[in-house]
């Protein structure tokens, strides 16, 4: 993924700061750097560009009225805007499954399976590389839930297998790529 | 649960791949338990890189501007004492009804942006001193009640909970000045969020609201029936 070169440059914690304080110039610097990338997430996984729009206004008016609890000492800006646009992005996922009534059942293939095909079709190269190091169980396993929006439970009985199994996979491939992926802090993807 | 148990859940919580109810009892653990706190921010460090792996989208060109305007929206209230906004607001139930219309944010979104303006207005108006908020009360089981500032001029009629009048009617709301009704507008109430009606007034001028029921869409120039809601000003 390209990152457009922007005004918010290296500290986007001080941003957030700003933002805490009811800055709008630091928002409107927030917006042009993550926009991009928020939108992305949520019509990757929604494949619906109405509903993607919605999910990506409600992310950027929770960083508005919520950039106060965000701790920079915890973790990165990065970090906080892109869980909250996942959650975010989650929640409208499970509304979609909810009204649409998704079979879950494995037996019963789902209709639109955006996981399976996100976790082909990874583009950036770091994270593929990253998915490419982990055992299949374990990328099935986080694949469909960052990219399917799936709960462990749900995971486990579309996969056949017990839960505690789901949990393994999940925990052993998330330090696993934690090592691989979290600890390059200073990284902005220039693929 | 315990400390052992919540750790075999973070990487599960990073991904976002627990339910609600125990999602819940991760956040609970981890305002107490630095260790676990500090594992899940690495986690989640590890899950947002995921991000990169979806195809990049531009957003559309109007976003910007639809939402800066929507935080340039809440500027305006967020000027109200947050205290007086919360003593009030909860005087007047309408915590409830505010809770309520976060929903509208995922709905169609011409309906969510006029919702939206709306509740703008709405905790912009309760954060008055001279606000007031009255419960409208009938032969219709319901919760609906009516938030008005005489000094501004500005109502809104929060429901709740109100029973759907039936195939091709509405409810109309009148604002009655000694024995004339004057129509304030038409509204259906929705089974799945509060509905909020928009009213400018001189209030000064009113002695009651009350709500009948009338023929869809429009309603009617005078009550066709007796108000089924009403309360005095
Ligand atoms: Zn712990």
């Amino acid at each position: 993924m390209s990152v457009d070169n922007d005004r918010v440059g290296g500290d986007e914690e001080a941003f957030l700061r700003r933002v805490a304080h009811g800055d709008e110039r630091a928002f409107r610097a927030i917006y042009d750097r993550y926009a991009r990338s928020v939108y992305s997430l949520a019509v990757g996984l929604l494949r619906d560009p109405q509903q993607a729009e919605e999910v990506t206004q409600e992310v950027f008016l929770a960083i508005w009225r919520g950039a106060a609890q965000f701790d920079a000492d915890r973790g990165r800006a990065r970090t906080w805007i892109l869980s909250l646009a996942h959650h975010r992005t989650v929640d409208a996922i499970r509304r979609q499954r909810v009204r649409a009534a998704e079979p879950l059942d494995p037996a019963v293939p789902a209709p639109s399976d955006a996981a399976e095909e996100a976790i082909r079709g990874v583009e950036g190269a770091r994270v593929r590389d990253a998915l490419a190091r982990l055992s299949p169980v374990q990328r099935e396993a986080i694949g469909l839930a960052y990219y399917g929006g799936y709960t462990q439970e749900e995971i486990a009985r579309r996969l056949g297998v017990p839960l505690g199994t789901v949990k393994t996979r999940m925990r052993d491939g998330m330090m696993r790529l934690r090592d691989l992926l979290g600890n390059a802090r200073s990284e902005v993807e220039t693929t | 649960m315990t400390h052992e148990e919540i750790r075999e859940s973070l990487a599960a919580y990073a991904l976002d791949a627990v339910d609600e109810d125990a999602r819940r009892t991760v956040e609970t653990h981890l305002q107490a338990c630095s260790e676990c706190a500090a594992e899940v921010e690495a986690l989640r460090g590890a899950a947002a890189a995921l991000a990169a792996g979806v195809p990049v989208v531009a957003p559309p060109p109007g976003l910007r501007a639809q939402v800066l305007a929507a935080v340039r929206g809440e500027r305006t209230t967020t000027r109200v004492p947050r205290i007086w906004i919360a003593g009030l607001a909860a005087a007047a139930g309408l915590i409830i009804a505010l809770a309520g219309l976060s929903f509208s944010l995922s709905r169609e979104l011409a309906a969510q942006r006029a919702q939206l303006a709306a509740q703008e207005q709405l905790v912009a108006m309760v954060g008055r001193p001279s606000a007031r908020a009255i419960t409208l009360q009938g032969t219709v089981e319901g919760n609906v009640r009516f938030v008005y500032d005489p000094q501004s001029r500005q109502g809104m009629l929060v429901v709740t909970r109100l029973r759907d009048p039936g195939r091709g009617l509405v409810y109309q709301l009148w604002l009655v000045a000694g024995q004339t009704p004057e129509s304030a507008g038409v509204f259906r109430p929705a089974p799945d969020r509060p509905v909020l009606l928009p009213v400018t007034a001189d209030f000064g001028r009113y002695g009651a609201v009350a709500i009948s029921v009338e023929r869809a869409p429009v309603g009617a120039p005078r009550p066709t029936s007796a108000p089924v809601l009403s309360s005095s000003l």
